[in-house]
């Protein structure tokens, strides 16, 4: 394994290997991950409940996925979209004043203020920039090759 | 678009556990936001067990000086390790402990229970609404 491709298969271990844990400890508690979503008063209790049973698999698989060929640009753009989507439900919890904790690793293990989460959701954007820019392009310049 | 249509089919594959989660999960939520949590016990259940309760503040110290349930303990996470011995004083074995913070949206009272559980206290109950539910029943 070449130097560039060990820096991405690190990439790929930080980014999925945070998603699987947040994912697994959100699902071993989907009824305490209901009420952490609740705390943004952002959906109603039936969306939020929706969502504390789906996301958790949607990380889950996601994370999964990162690490197969056949469903890489897929899991990152979906784990690029929950990074967005998490950053933009913090920042709102941060400009209307709420003091919650983040829920991002639901119940079982201690959660981190909306400032850490923020800082910590940019650095995982590193990861899956860099996974973006140079992971992808990688695939297509060996495809074009073999062609 | 590749990358479209592999995120909908990892969606997709997530549909299925999901499914399965809201029929069969021991924790799974309640579609209905009146519905109680497993542990949480309402204020009217709550007063209907008179006043062998023993009333435990998971809110901060300040909080609990401004005002609290009458004859409440203080017993949070922060001060934990000062405050558990006050609270084993007043505690009879089998008296039942109702735990409370701020409002729905604080979970203190979920975590301080689960300590007091593993530390063998039992049974506890988490009060619904915690000190709001108290206040708008006043």
């Amino acid at each position: 394994m070449r130097l560039p491709d060990l820096g991405l298969m690190a990439c790929r271990i930080i980014l999925g290997g945070l998603f699987l844990v947040a994912g697994l400890t959100k699902a071993y508690d989907p009824a305490g991950f209901a009420t952490e979503i609740q705390n943004y008063h952002l959906v109603p209790w039936v969306g939020g409940v929706l969502l504390a049973l789906f996301l958790p698999w949607v990380e889950i698989f996601a994370a999964g996925a990162l690490f197969l060929k056949r469903f890489q640009r897929g899991a990152l753009l979906l784990i690029s979209a929950m990074l967005i989507i998490y950053s933009a439900a913090l920042i709102s919890a941060m400009a209307r004043g709420l003091n919650i904790d983040c829920g991002c690793f639901g119940r079982l293990i201690s959660s981190t203020g909306i400032v850490w989460a923020l800082i910590r959701n940019a650095g995982l954007m590193i990861p899956a920039g860099i996974l973006w820019i140079f992971g992808l392009r990688g695939q297509a310049r060996v495809k074009n090759r073999r062609r | 678009m590749k990358a479209v249509r592999q995120a909908l089919w990892i969606l997709l594959a997530a549909l299925v556990p999901a499914f399965l989660a809201s029929a069969f999960h021991p924790k799974r939520p309640a579609w209905s936001e009146d519905v109680l949590q497993p542990g949480e016990e309402r204020l009217g259940t709550v007063q209907s067990w008179g006043d062998s309760v023993l009333w435990v503040d998971a809110r901060s110290r300040k909080e609990f000086d401004t005002e609290h349930i009458p004859n409440a303990v203080l017993l949070n996470l922060e001060e934990w390790d000062q405050l558990f011995p006050a609270f084993l004083d007043r505690w009879q074995p089998n008296q039942k402990v109702v735990v409370y913070c701020s409002s729905l949206a604080c979970h203190m009272s979920e975590e301080v229970a689960d300590r007091l559980r593993r530390n063998s206290v039992e049974p506890v109950y988490v009060l619904k609404g915690g000190w709001e539910a108290w206040k708008s029943k006043r």
